[in-house]
């Protein structure tokens, strides 16, 4: 039979694990809705981005850009792979390592010269493990990504994108679908496939407003696109903070039911070892006492 | 259009950047940091849409104005309704002419070899500028 006092010791540390992961928990829900905010208003941005490409396309404007044209070879790749700096969130950062490991093969394949770019402490961990040197690290980006920050990264990429020293950039990241719904994607972000324009909706909203442009559409455009550019990658970023939140949340929430699980069990062993312990020790009485008389 | 727009509506002006929206006020008058100058939009204006540049936006409501620095973007206006769209909507006090400052000196410094690398020495100085004059007047 287990030692009752061995076993009581085991349940003492398991609750204050558990005590530790239900504050994870919360910590993780209340800095979850604060990223879901940013998000949210990241949103608002992208969609007034649209509705302006709209009406640019509404005027007849032929949208075409350096930055939206596929170029016929790929000599320079950069590889960026966004990840977490802390763990304690479940498969998060593994799954967006490892797809980033998987593309870096293909990419490999495909650009002469690919350069790797990771952000978050534990991707970089985890490319190291996966003996892949990368170029570049960022660890500075936490569950508040700012657009500062994310915008000298991506003026780094349209500067390089520009001079023709770099002719792709794929980003490997956790796209936020729902709160139940998370998972590791990698997207092609230069050249831009296109600016999202839904063309369904494009005919119902065709409204019959006529704008004045100034200076004119095409300059606008010009404009917009690198514009949309820096959105959609500072878009990740806030996709990757708000995901990192939920896995953790996640991952404490089953560690918190987990712990209370083993709670009950061990009680349960040490209930009965308690009670074997006495039983014995009635019995010992007992015989101790018929053997006198 | 503007025969449906009444000049006693509101004029709705909206400033959004990547972060946040910055401001979702009713105002009487707006001046716009246009790419080429100041623009005023007041109510019952035709609908428009501008690249803006660096500079001051200013809004005016009940005799009190307000000044915020946006860097860049984009102007819709419709319907006694203007959107902004900025990288970073400042208020004036919070500007750092010192950051500025070296900006601009390194852009000075910038070589350039082709057209896209001149555009974007000319935006940095553009904007560095336009920070410095401002944090200048505040």
């Amino acid at each position: 039979m287990a030692n009752p006092r061995e076993l009581d010791k085991r349940r003492k540390s398991i609750r204050n694990i558990r005590k530790i992961t239900r504050t994870m928990e919360l910590i993780a829900t209340a800095r979850f809705r604060k990223a879901m905010d940013r998000a949210n208003a990241a949103t608002a941005y992208t969609n007034q981005i649209m509705k302006l490409v709209r009406d640019l396309t509404n005027a007849g404007v032929a949208v075409e850009h350096p930055l939206l044209e596929q170029r016929s070879d790929t000599a320079n790749a950069t590889l960026l792979v966004l990840a977490a700096n802390r763990g304690f969130c479940g498969g998060f950062n593994g799954n967006v390592t490892r797809a980033g490991l998987s593309h870096l093969k293909t990419l490999r394949e495909e650009a002469g010269e690919v350069r790797v770019e990771v952000s978050g402490k534990r991707g970089i961990s985890g490319f190291k493990q996966g003996r892949v040197a990368a170029d570049e690290t960022f660890t500075q980006f936490e569950d508040k990504p700012a657009y500062d920050e994310v915008e000298v990264i991506a003026n780094r990429y349209l500067e390089d994108y520009a001079a023709g020293r770099l002719d792709r950039l794929d980003v490997v990241y956790t796209r936020f679908e729902s709160v139940s719904k998370q998972h590791a994607t990698v997207e092609t972000l230069l050249p831009l496939g296109g600016l999202d324009v839904n063309e369904q909706e494009q005919d119902e909203q065709r409204s019959s407003t006529v704008y004045e442009f100034l200076p004119s559409p095409e300059s606008i455009l010009e404009e917009v696109v690198p514009t949309s550019f820096r959105v959609k990658l500072f878009k990740c970023f806030l996709d990757t903070a708000v995901s990192e939140q939920i896995a953790r949340m996640v991952a404490m929430k089953g560690a918190t039911e987990n712990a209370g699980d083993l709670i009950k069990q061990l009680s349960m062993q040490y209930n009965r070892a308690r009670q074997g312990q006495i039983t014995s020790e009635l019995m010992d009485l007992i015989g101790g006492v018929e053997a006198i008389s | 259009m503007a025969e449906t727009v009444t000049s006693t509506a509101d004029l709705k002006l909206v400033v959004v950047t990547p972060e946040a929206t910055v401001l979702d006020v009713t105002a009487d008058f707006v001046a716009l940091p246009l790419y080429d100058g100041e623009k005023g939009v007041a109510r019952g204006h035709a609908p428009m849409i501008g690249r803006m540049g660096f500079g001051e936006l200013r809004y005016r409501v009940n005799d009190e104005t307000a000044k915020y620095y946006v860097d860049g973007g984009f102007v819709q206006v419709q319907d006694n309704e203007i959107s902004v769209l900025t990288n970073r909507a400042l208020d004036i006090d919070q500007l750092d002419a010192a950051a500025a400052k070296e900006q601009l000196d390194e852009a000075l410094t910038r070589t350039t070899s082709n057209p896209e690398e001149m555009a974007i020495r000319e935006r940095l100085l553009l904007q560095a500028r336009a920070q410095i004059r401002l944090a200048e007047k505040a």
